[in-house]
């Protein structure tokens, strides 16, 4: 047995894979629509409302973030 | 209007005509890179999905088979790169007391592990070009490459592989 040349290295590679199966087994169309009608999770206004308030309190009251942190 | 530009504006009737005519080449395309007809359809649907999210960046004068082969490539490579086997290499050598078959199989087994272990880009070239007997000009369009890229990445995943096997001790 000897070492594997370049040559050797392509017919085995076509040894070691048989060949596959191309065909589609189906219609995908029913799957792509079911993945386009999927919408990501969207965060809700009233969410982002509290989101910017607290913001906004943090900022012009800094001090709270001391407060918050001296209770968590 | 034609079907392509009716795309473009994003008609779901003109999309689903496309998907109809373009999903089985663009999934033989993908089973022929990934090797698994479960994986290859999974991937073949997020293709589709890409293709129509990024509807507005196809030029309706394109060719939309080479768009969507692109497309799907990419995303065959991610997967690729993704589920890489573990590090570690069977080691032993091929038993050589063991029966022809078995030794055929057991060389078949680690010629097949050495080239799964080959960088993605690699091993998507040398699938191709060396398994699937694609031509040049198809596979390097399908990666966003030159005709010479391709031929180097195969040549380099050979070379790779030749050392692998030979130091783990797989002869011919």
């Amino acid at each position: 047995m000897n070492e594997y040349d370049d040559r050797q290295i392509r017919e085995a590679l076509k040894r070691s894979y048989p060949p596959i199966n191309i065909e589609l087994g189906g219609d995908l169309w029913p799957a792509v629509l079911r993945k386009l009608d999927t919408r990501p999770a969207r965060v809700p206004w009233y969410d982002w409302v509290l989101i910017s308030l607290s913001a906004s309190v943090l900022l012009f009251f800094p001090d709270l973030i001391l407060v918050f942190a001296y209770h968590l | 209007m034609d079907l392509l530009r009716r795309f473009s504006l994003g008609e779901i009737d003109a999309f689903e005509t496309l998907v109809r005519q373009f999903q089985g080449d663009i999934y033989a395309w993908i089973v022929r890179i990934v090797r698994d007809p479960g994986i290859a359809e999974e991937l073949t649907v997020e293709t589709l999905w890409h293709i129509y999210r990024a509807r507005q960046q196809f030029r309706p004068g394109g060719n939309f088979a080479a768009w969507a082969r692109r497309i799907g490539t990419n995303l065959a490579l991610d997967h690729l790169r993704r589920n890489r086997p573990e590090q570690r290499l069977l080691t032993e050598p091929a038993g050589a007391t063991q029966p022809d078959h078995l030794l055929q199989q057991e060389t078949r087994k680690k010629i097949q592990q050495a080239f799964r272990r080959l960088p993605a880009t690699l091993q998507v070239a040398a699938t191709l070009a060396l398994v699937e007997e694609q031509p040049y000009e198809e596979i390097a369009d399908a990666l966003g490459t030159s005709v010479g890229a391709v031929k180097l990445r195969v040549f380099r995943a050979v070379r790779i592989l030749r050392k692998q096997l030979n130091h783990l001790g797989v002869r011919s």
